[in-house]
């Protein structure tokens, strides 16, 4: 549903040089599955799912959704996934009603079948109190909501979540943890990315753990955790990111030294 | 592209702003208030101007005559001031200090410079006392008459008054005009001691009679003042809601929501193109409405009492319909460029510092059609804005038949322009670097680390850009310091220092401390010989059509007689240099330091923006903006983008330099064999044709020329050009 080959990101930083968002990942995510994505702030995980979304472009690899290619093919691409991230927000100067309708219009849902649809999307995520509702006077779990409705309207395969509860109440990112595990009882392939692992051990049937743009470890949870003995999904994060920071300034120390012998 | 995914996104902005209560405020309610409300403030400080005495001192009053007598009492006499003014000029006696006139007008500079008075008037002395031995001298007779004629003239009273202030300046005019009323009088005054009737000093009265039509004197008031209202409210009412459609919608996140939908880029970028310009068209449609109501109520109210031609009516209908189609492409063009630089910025705050550079840019062209001296015309027709503006001012002032015949250039100009900016706009909508630009971190330190440790094999296109703007900054300041050089070897010396120190220096410069590979930056790779041989021939064919552009621009834009002037002083100090020296100077010194900088520097980091033909286009306009003179800036731009297509076909700066050695070498030879016998040559007179513009090329010649050029361009078109190497040139990590 998902197939992510050997994708890599660079892109200039004034005050870094050139950053490599991606190396090399690889990942393939099934229909009625949970995909999580873990990584600290930082690890490329945003660049990844905006490359999916065809918001970017890959400096190299392929990725596929739901067969179509993200390079060659972005618009099918954009018609077959429903995209929510902490970057995306809703119309101010929209209510609710209007928001999921205009992006409805615009997945080219028939009006007869759109408003039957968001009757059924206003109905099952219990959004019918602020159908009318501003989006400026919304709380953040509203928006969220208006958010999901508008990524569900078209009723996509695939269906994307960047840091989707950041900024949520308890209450409210318990009730999108319940709709994704919904969705994906429905068979949808969902990629759900987040940094609260708690999220990532209540909601993700498989992982992939990036750390500045690498992968680290990808399975099941309950594979990694054997893997590497831990019962914890956090602490194993912990310790999977420990382990690259020695290793990495390590690395960096010996970069440094090469360049000094080569310089004289 | 669907045109329902462009409605669907011109609906939702629309509705959008329509919400907005400051967009609304500014589309409408402000062009409905603005205008009463200024009038009421112009009214007021009019009257204030109008309504306030100034005093005004005056000095030498016993040097005045008695007839016909300037002042009575403490005001000027009443025959000399205008009724409604009479109780404005109260004057002030100066009691001179006797024998000390210097003293006494340094305490009246003082008291003015102090602000007690607001203007004084000097009799010098010997006033009365000249003025009276004129008189008696005509009074005498005919042969004392031609004894007067040798009289000296009477010594001149002064006005004294401050620039810097407003008071001033007015008391100033006011009392100009009672001094020449007086001078008037004291005229009919000798006419009438010599025994001269007045009619001999004024033999006839002039009759204005103006023969315009009601309609086409509205229509000629109104022509001055509605296009550029027009303009100028299109361009700002596209600003905002750009800003806010972009800018706006990306610092709200809602813009990647938008970017995330099946939408395309184009699709999005013309909704929102649509909804600025239909914002843009309707503040300006309000302000012209609001603007001409105020001013007809204000004309009827006011200017009417005193001049009642001068009442404005009703603009024309035609007028109207006009200046409504022309608003059509201006605001598709102020939309684009708006929705452009909107893109760019990263939020509201930042988007409305981008308003200023656009208005700076926008400003000169549509103030240039308020000068009298410019008018319809080929050229000025080819300007963008300036020639939209002044061809709608044609229509409405009824000249038709002028109109429609540069009705060609001034849409193809406008549209082509249109079109540029709305394809910038696409573009910068495409660029992720654009649309996710993130906050970087600033400072003097970070960027200047940047660039040293993050060099390129080529310059970046920011860095090629601010090379062409440095180079025109340093040839400015250049031309302004620089003394105009009287013979041959101030001449070469000067244009040695200039191509060596203000453009050779700086861009080697930049290629050292910005770049990691100055070969591929400047072009330096060895050419084949074929590319050598084309550029021979290219800039032996191109010369006619130089020439015959040259000849072109100047008919289309004639030279003051000035700059012409000018030019032929440079040309004999050329023809009278050592040939050598000129090519040296001339010749090969510019090709070098010119190419290296403008195909060099210029263009290979604007090449990086994937756009060919923009590269060369932009690296052309910056190298014709390199001289002096617009006439030579059109015809060095048609050169820079053959020279450019040169360089980016061959990927070598050598065929460059040799197209512009033998180019500008071909220029002074032919004017310097000009005055030669070698102009009866049968070739020369198969080639050339000597006219009153100049030397030029015959019919032959030209398609020749032309043909040449084609077979050349062909050469260079399937000339596989090689890849600069920007994947593989970063370095530095």
């Amino acid at each position: 549903m998902v197939e992510v080959e050997q994708l890599g990101k660079t892109y200039d930083d004034w005050a870094r040089g050139p950053i490599q968002a991606l190396r090399g990942v690889s990942f393939h995510a099934l229909p009625g599955e949970i995909f999580g994505l873990l990584g600290p702030n930082g690890a490329g995980k945003t660049t990844l799912l905006r490359i999916l979304g065809t918001l970017l472009r890959p400096s190299s690899g392929r990725a596929r959704v739901n067969g179509y290619d993200v390079v060659v093919e972005p618009s099918q691409v954009r018609h077959h996934i429903g995209f929510v991230s902490a970057n995306t927000a809703v119309y101010d100067r929209m209510t609710a009603w209007e928001t999921v309708e205009y992006f409805g219009r615009l997945y080219g849902v028939e009006r007869s079948q759109l408003r039957e649809r968001m009757e059924l999307l206003f109905r099952r995520l219990k959004m019918t109190d602020i159908r009318d509702v501003l989006g400026a006077k919304m709380s953040t779990g509203m928006k969220q909501k208006v958010s999901i409705a508008r990524a569900l309207v078209h009723d996509p395969p695939v269906l994307v979540f960047d840091e989707a509860t950041s900024g949520l109440d308890v209450l409210a990112a318990r009730a999108l943890l319940a709709t994704v595990r919904e969705l994906r009882d429905q068979g949808k392939c969902i990629i759900f990315s987040t940094h609260v692992m708690r999220e990532a051990e209540k909601l993700c049937d498989r992982v992939v753990i990036l750390h500045r743009g690498s992968v680290l470890v990808e399975g099941r949870l309950n594979d990694l955790m054997q893997q590497f003995g831990e019962s914890d999904l956090e602490e194993l994060f912990f310790r999977l990111i420990s382990d690259q920071e020695p290793q990495r300034e390590a690395d960096e120390r010996g970069k440094v030294f090469a360049e000094g012998v080569a310089a004289g | 592209m669907t045109l329902r995914n462009v409605g669907l996104v011109f609906a939702r902005e629309v509705r959008d702003q329509l919400r907005d209560r400051r967009m609304l405020f500014t589309v409408v309610v402000l062009p409905l208030v603005l205008y009463p409300l200024m009038g009421t403030v112009m009214v007021q400080v009019a009257q204030f101007l109008r309504d306030h005495p100034t005093r005004v001192c005056l000095i030498g009053t016993k040097d005045l005559p008695d007839e016909p007598p300037l002042v009575d009492r403490d005001r000027f006499h009443l025959d000399l001031v205008d009724a409604e003014e009479r109780h404005l000029l109260p004057v002030v006696i100066q009691p001179q200090q006797p024998g000390n006139i210097a003293a006494s007008l340094a305490e009246v500079d003082a008291a003015i410079r102090r602000g007690e008075y607001d203007a004084a008037v000097y009799i010098p002395p010997g006033f009365a006392e000249q003025l009276e031995e004129i008189r008696r001298r005509l009074a005498e007779g005919a042969d004392s008459q031609q004894a007067a004629l040798s009289l000296k003239s009477v010594p001149s009273p002064s006005i004294y008054f401050n620039t810097a202030s407003d008071r001033s300046q007015v008391a100033s005019q006011r009392v100009e005009r009672v001094l020449r009323r007086w001078r008037e009088a004291i005229v009919r005054e000798n006419l009438r001691k010599s025994r001269v009737p007045q009619v001999a000093a004024e033999p006839f009265q002039l009759q204005l009679t103006d023969v315009a039509e009601v309609r086409t004197r509205r229509a000629a008031q109104w022509s001055k003042i509605l296009p550029f209202v027009l303009l100028i409210w299109a361009l700002t009412g596209a600003f905002y809601p750009a800003v806010d459609l972009c800018a706006g919608e990306k610092e709200r996140g809602t813009l990647e929501t938008l970017l995330a939908s099946p939408a395309e880029r184009t699709e999005i970028v013309w909704g929102k193109l649509l909804t600025t310009m239909l914002f843009s068209s309707s503040t300006a449609v309000l302000h012209l409405v609001s603007l001409t109501i105020t001013m007809i109520v204000f004309s009827r109210q006011f200017a009417a009492q005193s001049h009642p031609t001068m009442a404005l009516g009703m603009p024309p209908v035609g007028a109207v319909g006009w200046l409504l189609l022309a608003l059509i492409p201006a605001s598709l063009l102020f939309s684009g460029l708006a929705i452009a630089l909107a893109a760019f910025a990263r939020s509201t705050k930042e988007g409305h510092y981008y308003l200023t550079p656009l208005l700076l840019v926008m400003l000169p062209l549509m103030l240039l059609p308020m000068s009298p001296a410019f008018s319809l015309s080929l050229g000025s027709s080819l300007i963008p804005v300036a020639g939209l503006l002044v061809w709608v001012r044609a229509f409405i002032e009824g000249h038709y038949g002028e109109a429609l015949r540069y009705a060609l250039p001034v849409l193809l100009v406008t549209g082509g322009c249109s079109w540029l900016a709305v394809r910038w706009a696409v573009d910068q909508f495409c660029n992720e670097n654009v649309l996710f630009r993130e906050g970087e971190r600033g400072g003097l330190r970070v960027w200047t680390r940047h660039l040293m440790q993050h060099r390129r094999a080529t310059p970046t296109v920011a860095e090629a850009l601010f090379a062409g703007v440095l180079l025109l900054v340093i040839r400015f300041f250049a031309m302004m310091f620089a003394a105009a050089p009287q013979q041959w070897d101030d001449l070469l010396r000067m244009v040695t220092i200039q191509q060596l120190a203000m453009v050779a220096t700086p861009i080697l410069l930049m290629t050292l401390i910005l770049t990691n590979n100055p070969i591929y930056t400047l072009g330096l790779k060895l050419p084949r010989p074929s590319d050598l041989l084309v550029a021979v021939v290219l800039a032996v064919t191109a010369h006619p059509i130089v020439l015959w552009l040259g000849s072109a621009v100047r008919q289309m834009f004639p030279m003051g007689d000035e700059l012409q002037a000018q030019l032929e002083s440079v040309g004999n100090m050329i023809n009278q240099a050592p040939l050598v020296w000129m090519l040296l100077t001339m010749a090969l010194l510019p090709a070098v330091c010119e190419e290296l900088a403008f195909r060099g520097f210029i263009l290979s980091g604007l090449r990086q923006m994937g756009h060919k033909w923009a590269a060369i286009v932009i690296s052309a306009i910056f190298f014709g903006w390199m001289h002096s003179v617009f006439h030579q800036q059109v015809v060095a731009t048609f050169v820079g983008i053959l020279i450019g297509y040169l360089v980016f076909q061959t990927n070598s700066i050598f065929p460059a330099v040799t197209f512009h050695a033998i180019h500008n070498g071909l220029a002074l030879g032919l004017s310097r064999w000009e005055s030669t016998q070698i102009i009866k040559q049968p070739l020369w007179q198969l080639l050339y044709r000597t006219t009153s513009d100049g030397l030029l090329p015959t019919t032959s010649a030209l398609v020749v020329a032309v043909g040449v050029i084609i077979v050349c361009g062909l050469y260079l078109y399937q000339r596989p050009g090689d890849v600069l190497p920007e994947a593989e040139a970063v370095t530095g990590t």
